[in-house]
């Protein structure tokens, strides 16, 4: 009998014979929504796992996770009790199992009604759900007149997930990447790619501009080639690889992340001056780091807040003391992400115009930024990432300024990025196209 | 070659800041925040704290068991809500800063050592706030420690443990959640688990006393209790409750035998000191008086009057040798000194008492008369001696070893803490974006 409630309790989640009926009944409609939703219907029969699937088929992912964790505590406190012959140790799973089964109820609703979004129907299917799901479950899924408005199932097949874009020699001086794909845990047993064939060589001394619509992988993609987070690929920095020799090639890339990650209840010299003993080679002298602090403080403009703290700083001010923070280092490779945001347009232009002044000295220079014409011209070369028809980020070019006006058939960068958008993003759904296109192209040549 | 690239194979056989550097960099940091940030704010905090628990325990602590013990947990409770306050945001506030240096070269065991140093100073701080407004405030702390010459050192030592270490839990804490929100939901979780799992104040049950072996509060307390000397001291619950019921009335029924073989009871003090009491031997007529006892049974009980009982001990008695005559044969004799135990031995040993041990005599009195009777002090004494006797706890014992032993244990708890928040915020990385 304890046997039998044991098997009942992991398939249907309780036991008894109605547990049985409905969650037989609830297996057989999940089945089919899952089917709806291009994911194999059997993965309906496995316990947990299930309630992961769901809550994907509901686009909340993160919540049909916990879901299925809560489901399981909850399973296993149900079981461990009927187990478990200590009054006290009981006590104490049933405990935890409640606990499981409160958040099991909570995350349960919010699946739901991601369903219901999904399915659009009306927010009353809500009730019908909690109080006997088997019910909606059947009547969703073997029910025509219900559609997913939006499928959570895996890839498909299109011609753009063939395309592989060329592999490139490293030059020995410059940046070489090779990235195969960066992929990310994607619930318990599979993975999310997020990016896929990037492949270029960027000359030492050019200036970068970084383009691509927003999920497109841009900041994942400079994660990946700063060694930051490593991908399925190739870094090569000066002759140097950047996966391998991390801990000594981190002082070369400077990497000036989006938001302004400084202390604010610290000055402007403060802050320099640790990260200038932080970043320098021990080799410095004393006198050396204070010229470097000084040097920075006079070309980001920042000598007239020194003693200042960062709290106090403007929007610009943070941004440029973010930026310097990274420069005093002297580093190679110098990623920044957005660095105007929050900055008005003639500060942003001031902005990239020091930056260009950095590249000229023969460091690369790459910035993501999403108002790139106003600044354009200062760009040597422009990188465009698009998110294709699997939602994962390609290049879908990578040239000068020129070439990428008369690739995409655009004066405007702009233009170019709405070219490329997925139309629910109000761009033209351009994106595999092109990915197709500098991929043959780049083969050809 | 360009220039870039002479730096970046010059740079990679250059050698950068270590973590010895780093430590005095993030020292800096955390100094600077604590004049900055207001950081200093925890200071008054603590004093006031202290103050209000110092007004609560302050009659009682280092005077009787249940004050001692009182005072302890009061103590270790405020030393672990210090040691919470001072880091549970210091790491979580700072997590996107701390990864962003983190990916510039930060050392992540350099940075938790920095706060470990600078958290140090900060628990040594309000250690010295704590105890000088406990001292200030009325709390009397007896002269002799153990280890040094003055008590309040030795149980300094023991409050800065506390504290440090639940420093360090909070700065785990704070290393593993993501937000100052979240860290500050989970932290009354953290301070009910140390102030229930104490095992002070709350009985805990047998497989919650394992549990209380995980909680810092639980060597904190017993080592207080222990610095201040507990098995030496009085309980006082027992006596304060029989005071309350001083007034009540109770009749009852005790036999002969029941009487004589209570006073026989050598071994318990307040018998023996009664035993040991010397008195000049009354005469009959005065010991009748003393009783307000007549001769012929006065209060028709049919049990045999005093008259009666001291003429059956007539010859038995020793023979006096101040007056070599027996010591209650008449009314006249003159008065000689003897103790309660002979003349109670001797009526025992008495065939003709022994053949009335099972006669009973019913009474009526108050708590209070009794108490009287034998003596309010002598009676407090006894009473507390002997509960205290029964509450001596080998955990609390006063001595070196046992001290020594709780540091230890407490100290324990601030490395593996260190650790695991060094392990922890090594994942910072992992965070999404």
């Amino acid at each position: 009998m304890v046997v039998l409630k044991i098997i009942e309790n992991i398939i249907f989640g309780n036991s008894g014979t109605w547990a049985v009926i409905s969650g037989v009944l609830y297996i057989i409609g999940l089945w089919r929504i899952f089917q709806k939703s291009d994911v194999p219907g059997w993965k309906a029969l496995i316990p947990w796992y299930r309630e992961y699937w769901l809550g994907k088929c509901a686009g909340k992912e993160q919540e049909g996770r916990f879901l299925a964790v809560a489901q399981f505590i909850y399973t296993a406190g149900n079981i461990a009790v009927e187990l478990i012959k200590n009054e006290n140790a009981r006590l104490f799973v049933a405990v935890i199992s409640i606990m499981a089964w409160i958040i099991y109820a909570i995350y349960s609703i919010q699946v739901y009604n991601g369903l219901i979004d999904v399915y659009n129907v009306r927010k009353r299917w809500l009730w019908l759900w909690i109080l006997a799901e088997p019910i909606p479950a059947l009547i969703w899924g073997f029910n025509d007149k219900y559609q997913p408005s939006w499928k959570a199932g895996e890839f498909r097949d299109n011609a753009v997930s063939h395309v592989r874009g060329g592999e490139v020699a490293d030059m020995g001086e410059g940046l070489t990447v090779n990235l195969n794909k960066r992929e990310v845990p994607d619930g318990l047993f599979q993975k999310k790619v997020l990016l896929k064939d990037i492949h270029m060589n960027i000359k030492p001394g050019r200036l970068v501009m970084l383009l691509g619509g927003s999920g497109a992988g841009k900041t994942t993609y400079v994660n990946a080639i700063n060694g930051y987070e490593k991908a399925d690929a190739k870094v090569i920095l000066n002759g140097r690889n950047i996966y391998k020799e991390y801990s000594k090639m981190l002082y070369e890339v400077g990497f000036v992340p989006q938001s302004d990650l400084m202390r604010g209840k610290d000055t402007v010299l403060h802050t320099l001056i640790d990260y200038a003993n932080l970043r320098l080679p021990s080799n410095f002298s004393d006198q050396d780091r204070k010229d470097r602090v000084e040097e920075a403080l006079k070309l980001f403009g920042l000598g007239p807040v020194r003693n200042s703290m960062v709290s106090q700083l403007s929007g610009g001010q943070r941004k440029r003391l973010s930026i310097a923070m990274e420069f005093i280092s002297n580093p190679s490779l110098f990623i920044l992400d957005e660095p105007d945001s929050g900055v008005d347009g003639v500060m942003a232009r001031e902005l990239f115009k020091q930056l260009r002044k950095v590249a000229d000295t023969g460091r690369i220079v790459i910035a993501i930024t999403h108002t790139p014409d106003r600044v354009v011209e200062l760009f040597d070369d422009v990188i465009i990432l698009a998110k294709d028809s699997d939602r994962i980020g390609r290049l879908a070019f990578y040239g000068t300024v020129d070439e990428c006006r008369k690739f995409f058939g655009k004066e405007r960068m702009e233009e170019v990025v709405k070219t490329i958008n997925r139309p629910e993003e109000g761009g033209d759904g351009r994106a595999d196209e092109f990915i197709i296109k500098y991929a043959q192209e780049v083969q050809h040549v | 070659m360009s220039e870039a690239s002479v730096a970046t194979q010059r740079h990679l056989k250059l050698r950068y800041l270590g973590r010895g550097g780093q430590i005095i960099i993030y020292l800096g940091k955390l100094l600077r925040g604590f004049i900055y940030q207001a950081d200093w704010k925890v200071m008054p905090m603590a004093a006031l704290i202290a103050g209000l628990v110092s007004m609560v325990v302050r009659r009682d602590f280092f005077l009787t068991m249940e004050g001692t013990l009182k005072g302890a947990f009061a103590l270790t409770c405020v030393s672990i809500w210090n040691g919470c306050f001072n880091s549970i945001q210091v790491v979580c506030r700072e997590r996107d800063i701390i990864k962003r240096e983190h990916r510039s070269g930060l050392h992540i065991s350099a940075y938790i050592f920095a706060h470990m140093v600078y958290q140090a100073l900060l628990c040594l701080l309000q250690t010295g706030i704590t105890l000088f407004v406990c001292q200030r405030t009325g709390i009397q702390f007896p002269q002799q420690g153990l280890f040094t010459p003055w008590l309040i050192v030795d149980i300094g030592i023991t409050v800065f443990l506390i504290t440090y270490a639940s420093d360090m839990l909070s700065l785990w804490i704070s290393c593993i959640t993501r937000s100052t929100t979240t860290a500050m939901t989970v932290m009354p979780f953290i301070l009910i688990f140390q102030l229930v799992f104490s095992g002070g104040i709350f009985t805990l049950p047998q497989w919650a006393i394992k549990i209380s072996a995980a909680s810092i509060s639980n060597y904190g307390l017993k080592c207080i209790a222990a610095q201040a000397d507990y098995n030496k001291q009085p309980l006082v619950t027992a006596w304060n409750s029989i005071v309350k019921v001083e007034k009540q009335e109770f009749n009852a029924t005790v036999t002969v035998g029941q009487i004589l073989d209570f006073l026989q009871k050598d071994d318990v003090s307040l018998i023996h000191d009664f035993r040991a009491t010397e008195f000049n031997a009354p005469t009959t007529g005065e010991l009748l008086s003393m009783f307000g006892l007549g001769a012929n049974d006065p209060l028709g009980t049919g049990l045999p009057s005093f008259n009666e009982l001291l003429s059956m001990g007539t010859g038995m008695l020793p023979e006096n040798a101040a007056g070599g005559e027996n010591t209650v044969s008449s009314e006249e004799s003159a008065p000689r000194t003897l103790t309660f135990g002979q003349v109670i031995d001797e009526l025992a040993a008495m065939e003709s008492v022994r053949n009335i041990r099972d006669k009973s005599y019913n009474f009526s009195t108050t708590v209070g008369q009794i108490i009287e009777m034998i003596g309010r002090e002598k009676m407090q004494n006894y009473v507390q001696d002997m509960t205290a006797q029964s509450n001596q706890n080998a955990d609390y014992e006063n001595s070196k070893a046992n001290i020594f032993g709780y540091w230890g244990n407490i100290s324990i708890f601030v490395f593996v803490f260190a650790i695991l928040s060094v392990i922890c915020l090594e994942f910072v990385d992992k965070d999404k974006r």
